[in-house]
């Protein structure tokens, strides 16, 4: 059956952000609402002796000013290395030492200036092989757990061994060693990172967050409250986002800091970041140096590969210290190498820490990779082409991480583009300029990075024949409500004009592991087959009770209208059998005779009709049909919430439609 | 040293309260929540605040709020119709998909809308040169290219 | 609360006025893109800022016995300027890639020259065009050869109380070709790592033999700077590749760039023999390219 929607180009749903209609961020405030600031310590390791507070806190409008000796001893990030706010000393040169919450931010600023902080330099260490060294000063001299650490090495060792390099290396006939550097990138969104914290009066924390997890952020910011002692919990609004690209994968510092500011005041407080506060104080790429060995035999076919990585970890842990996991990927699976070894350290430094980064760790891994693959080749005398070639791998493989290759054009992929480069006549043939190639693999769809990697869908349909999603997942730019319609649209019988979607609300939508690691239009896309089936059939099982009477009616109407007008002939047996009927665009139709306009009724008359025949008794919502997603991936069991009823809204006439929470 | 002052924004004629060191930009989305308007980066390198100023674009975050005194401000929320129709920009950026997270998005419109003005029928390196001042994260500029082009056919044909 | 009162003169004699009876604690404003920014970032904080955008005697481009720019001239203006496209490609050179458009439209040839950057575009396009500098003050009136006028990095020989009116540029010579080459990182929105200006004057419409040279560079020294040793030897010179290469190697001798976040040292200095020669040849093609 040919698609009607998924697979053809339609509008962007995006008209909000056409018309300067979208709320970002940047753009809510809130009754009430203060404006937070974080006083940074500028300086890159240093013990804190005194923090003076007083002519901040005299300042008019300011409303709250807090440092690590006001705000309870709790461990956030990742493995739990750092506070919030720092007391003892600072690790870096954005470590968070004082926070300020005020009528305006022009206030909040220059409270900022009217703190004294006392430091006392310590020395500092930049790079993670000076870190690693014996006598090296401890970045942390304690574990998150108040053990005494001995080293600056983090606790978190990857590692991947197959086969045996010893015999893949006597089997070399050529064989290159080199070190590759790679550096900071910053995700440099367009919207700076923010958030607005407001405690209601039940101690629930409302977080308005541009986080791409909203369950994983609920699940921090929760366990936060409970370790500072509030008994409530948080419900995740996502407005709209101004570009994610990994930056917001984790919960981020100043997003603790700015709840304790909302504990503090009992006031919704925003804190938004300025740009150079956002190059300052994200955490950006993960830089490594890794260093490769690798072999081939005479005729090109690799036999070993060795890869050492170190990661500049910086001063504290977030999700870049995890990006080795995909990198082992492109190390182990890019190319058909049977004995390998991949070894990756994280360490503490002073630097800025890291987190996700487009394609995380993968970009770093491919450079490595493919710049010691054309060494590789060049020591072979191969053509760098014929070498990845001859190297490629193959349908019904196993890979050293046991990933099993299924389909692998690649050898075509190779091919096709010698042909479009014009390799032959322009590879190595021209001077200062000249092709290359290069190739790359990443994980996606579901990458089983977390124990369940399920995605929640609701589906709601209203008596006007429209279509709700309500979704667990996030847009930050990359079109996933675009084709959420488009899927939903086929796979329900709808038009996408009927699809609206309604997203970002933990307390409404059912959960989802996050939108990142390119899964998003590929778990969604199954959650929603498998409920718009459910819906389907719900849907022509009441066409089947109701077809009949409404074709029938119709029937009798345009006989009394018109004297001349000649009766067809109805099988009504074939009506009243969902099996024989289906759903699209919006029009039940028998299957054996879709053309047949007699036997078309749209949607709403047969959704319709209790509120014709029964008298009105605050059942206007009738019939709307709810599916529960248990969405599964491999790992077996999704979870779904119970929906909430939302009032339906009357559909505009044209393109519109994603619904966000009233911020 | 509140100073009042009067504009046209949008065809509106407005009166504001302003102090001196504020910009157009935090006028038009502080007091006259016209927040179509981005704050990127608040020094004229990322163009997301984007507005025209008698037809001129200009980078609202740092364009002293008294020269915007008498003069004409257009910003996004003036390119929709009356009638909510769209403008063929708007339309465009939507057929082609020159909108992702649309941050950048009201700007670039902009600095768009005043190429078309003075340049109807613009050739690519033209619209890469006018919108050089607006930064994309997200797109790599190939569909804002073809979402201009795009806007200037649909243009061309409703004048006609 | 830090803020300033911002004060809008429609004539030079006002801004002159205002200048007088503020003294240090004003500042003038042009286009803002540049004393905006500053502001904000706290690096200046006057207690008033005189505007030069509502004063229309500075917004000129006048073409008679010389080329005459008027300070408060907008780069956009020049970009679009007829005038600028056919006689002075090396200014348009430069500002049709100077910031975005946006900044174009407010920013002046004027405050681009007075906030005096060693990456200023316009300068070296100013210094190739031996371009006097017109300044006035309530004192009286004064000008300045442009090569004399930056003191050091951000800074300029005029005198508190100073305003700059106009640029004039003599009328080039027949046979003239002039160009402006900047290299960024970025193709747009960035300053140069090195900026080239050159221009020469060629006996005949050939372009062979070189009568005037100037060369002027940006990024090589902490000001916009000419290379006069490297334009002494070009004259008199038939123009080709190797001359100019040579030119170029002479050029750096005269330079002393110095390590920045967008170069080094060594980048930079074997850049200026590369980017004299391109720029160089290209003044000769737009020569022979009118010529034909």
């Amino acid at each position: 059956m040919s698609e009607l929607f998924v697979g053809k180009s339609i509008p962007r749903v995006d008209l909000e952000k056409v018309t300067g209609r979208a709320q970002f961020m940047n753009d809510i405030k809130l009754p009430r609402m203060l404006y937070g600031k974080i006083l940074y310590s500028k300086r890159p390791h240093a013990l804190i002796k005194s923090i003076d507070t007083s002519q901040a806190e005299k300042l008019r409008g300011v409303r709250a000013v807090l440092t690590g000796f006001n705000t309870p001893d709790v461990r956030v990030g990742f493995i739990g290395d750092q506070t919030p706010l720092k007391k003892d000393k600072v690790r870096q040169f954005r470590d968070e030492v004082a926070a300020v919450a005020a009528i305006d931010e022009e206030t909040a600023e220059e409270a900022l200036e009217l703190i004294k902080v006392e430091y006392e330099d310590l020395p500092a260490i930049y790079d993670p092989f000076e870190a690693m060294k014996e006598d090296a000063p401890l970045i942390h001299e304690v574990d998150p757990r108040g053990k005494p650490r001995r080293n600056n090495i983090l606790p978190l060792p990857w590692k991947l061994e197959a086969g045996d390099i010893e015999k893949g290396r006597a089997e070399s006939a050529f064989v290159v060693k080199d070190t590759f550097h790679t550096t900071w990138v910053h995700q440099t969104c367009m919207g700076t990172s923010g958030c607005i914290c407001e405690f209601d009066l039940n101690d629930n924390l409302i977080f308005r967050s541009v986080t791409n997890v909203p369950f994983g952020g609920k699940d921090r910011m929760d366990m936060f409250l409970r370790n500072i002692g509030i008994k409530g919990s948080t419900r995740v609004l996502t407005p709209y986002v101004g570009g994610s690209f990994g930056s917001k994968l984790d919960t981020d510092i100043y997003e603790f800091i700015c709840a304790l500011l909302a504990w503090e005041t009992k006031c919704p407080v925003k804190i938004l970041f300025s740009r150079e506060e956002e190059f300052l104080a994200s955490p950006p790429r993960q830089p490594t140096v890794s260093t490769v060995e690798q072999g081939c035999d005479k005729n090109g076919k690799l036999t070993f590969r060795k890869v050492d990585m170190i990661l500049d970890n910086g001063a504290y842990t977030s999700w870049g210290a995890t990006t080795p996991s995909v990198m082992m990927v492109t190390i182990s699976s890019l190319y058909n190498v049977p004995n390998l070894s991949y070894q990756a350290t994280c360490v503490y430094t002073n630097n800025i820490y890291a987190q996700a980064m487009r394609g995380y760790g993968n970009p770093q891994a491919t450079w490595v990779i493919e710049n010691s693959i054309d060494q590789l080749a060049e020591e072979a005398g191969i053509d760098p082409l014929e070498f990845r070639k001859i190297n490629a791998n193959k349908p019904f493989t196993e890979t050293p991480m046991r990933l099993k290759i299924t389909t692998c054009p690649m050898t075509e992929c190779l091919d096709e583009v010698k042909t479009k480069l014009d390799w032959e006549n322009k590879h190595g043939k021209q001077d200062g300029r000249g092709v290359g190639v290069a190739a790359f693999v990443h994980v996606g769809g579901g990458a089983r990075v977390y124990r369940s990697d399920a995605q929640g869908i609701i589906m709601k349909v209203d008596d006007d024949g429209k279509l709700t999603i309500i979704t667990g997942g996030t847009d930050q730019g990359q079109g996933s409500e675009t084709i959420i319609r488009q899927m939903a649209a086929e796979a329900t019988g709808l038009r996408p004009e009927d699809v609206s979607i309604f997203l970002g609300d933990t307390e409404v939508c059912p959960w989802d592991v996050g939108t990142h690691a390119s899964r998003h239009a590929f778990i969604t896309g199954h959650a929603i087959l498998l409920a718009a089936k459910d819906v389907k059939r719900k849907i022509l099982t009441l066409a089947a009770r109701w077809m009949g009477t409404v074709i029938g009616k119709e029937i009798k109407r345009r006989a009394r209208r018109n004297p001349d007008y000649v009766a067809p002939e109805i099988d009504f047996d074939v009506l009243a059998d969902p099996d024989m009927l289906d759903l699209q665009e919006g029009e039940i139709f028998v299957k054996s005779d879709p053309e047949n306009k007699d036997l078309r009724v749209p949607l709403p008359l047969i959704l319709r009709p209790h509120t014709w025949w029964e008298p009105v008794r605050g059942k206007w919502s009738w019939p709307r049909l709810f599916t529960i997603l248990p969405m599964k991936c491999s790992t077996g069991k999704g979870r779904g919430t119970c929906p909430a009823a939302t009032p339906s809204e009357p559909m505009a006439s044209r393109w519109k439609w994603t619904r966000r929470p009233a911020m | 040293m509140t100073q009042s002052i009067q504009f046209t924004v949008n065809g509106d004629l407005v009166q504001v309260d302003v102090q001196p060191h504020w910009t157009l930009l935090r006028v038009l989305r502080d007091v006259l929540e016209l927040n179509g308007v981005k704050q990127g980066c608040g020094e004229g390198e990322c163009g997301a605040c984007t507005v025209l100023v008698n037809g001129a674009p200009i980078n609202s975050c740092i364009y002293p709020i008294l020269e915007a005194e008498g003069k004409e401000i257009l910003t996004i929320e003036g390119l929709l119709g009356k009638d909510n129709s769209l403008h063929p920009l708007q339309q465009a950026f939507l057929k082609k998909a020159g909108v992702q997270c649309g941050f950048c998005t009201p700007g670039m419109i902009m600095s768009a809308k005043a190429l078309l003005d003075a340049n109807p029928n613009p050739s690519e390196d033209e619209i890469r040169h006018a919108i050089a001042g607006n930064m994309c994260r997200c797109t790599g500029y190939v569909q804002i290219v073809e979402s201009i082009q795009h806007a200037a056919e649909l243009k061309s044909k409703q004048s006609e | 609360m830090r803020t300033f009162e911002y004060l809008k003169p429609t004539s030079v004699k006002e801004a002159l006025e205002l200048l007088d009876q503020y003294g240090e604690k004003a500042k003038l404003i042009a286009g803002g893109t540049d004393v905006m920014v500053q502001w904000k970032k706290r690096i200046l904080s006057p207690d008033y800022l005189i505007s030069l955008r509502n004063v229309p005697e500075l917004h000129v481009i006048d073409y008679d016995a010389d080329l005459k720019i008027g300070a408060g001239t907008t780069h956009r203006a020049l970009e679009l300027s007829p005038i600028i496209q056919e006689h002075f490609p090396v200014i348009l050179d430069a500002v049709s890639n100077l910031g975005s458009v946006q900044v174009r439209c407010s920013a002046t040839m004027g405050g681009n020259i007075c906030n005096a950057a060693p990456s200023a575009d316009t300068a070296p396009p100013l210094l190739v065009l031996d371009t006097e500098v017109h300044a006035v003050s309530s004192k009286g009136e004064r000008s300045i050869p442009i090569s004399e006028f930056f003191g050091g990095p951000s800074r300029t020989v005029l005198e508190h109380g100073e305003i700059v009116t106009h640029f004039q540029i003599p009328r080039p010579s027949p046979n003239t070709g002039m160009a402006y080459w900047k290299l960024t990182r970025r193709a747009a929105m960035d300053l140069p790592i090195l900026g080239v200006a050159v221009l020469l004057s060629f006996q005949e419409p050939d372009a062979v033999t070189c009568n005037k040279a100037r060369i002027g560079l940006g990024v090589a020294a902490p000001t916009p700077m000419r290379a006069k040793k490297a334009e002494a030897f070009l004259e008199g010179k038939v123009i080709d590749e190797k001359v100019l290469a040579e030119a170029g190697a002479m050029a750096v001798e005269e330079a002393s760039p110095r390590t920045s976040i967008r170069g080094s040292k060594w980048y930079r200095e074997s850049l200026i023999p590369v980017l004299v020669r391109r720029t160089g040849l290209r003044c000769q093609q737009r020569v022979k390219g009118a010529a034909a």
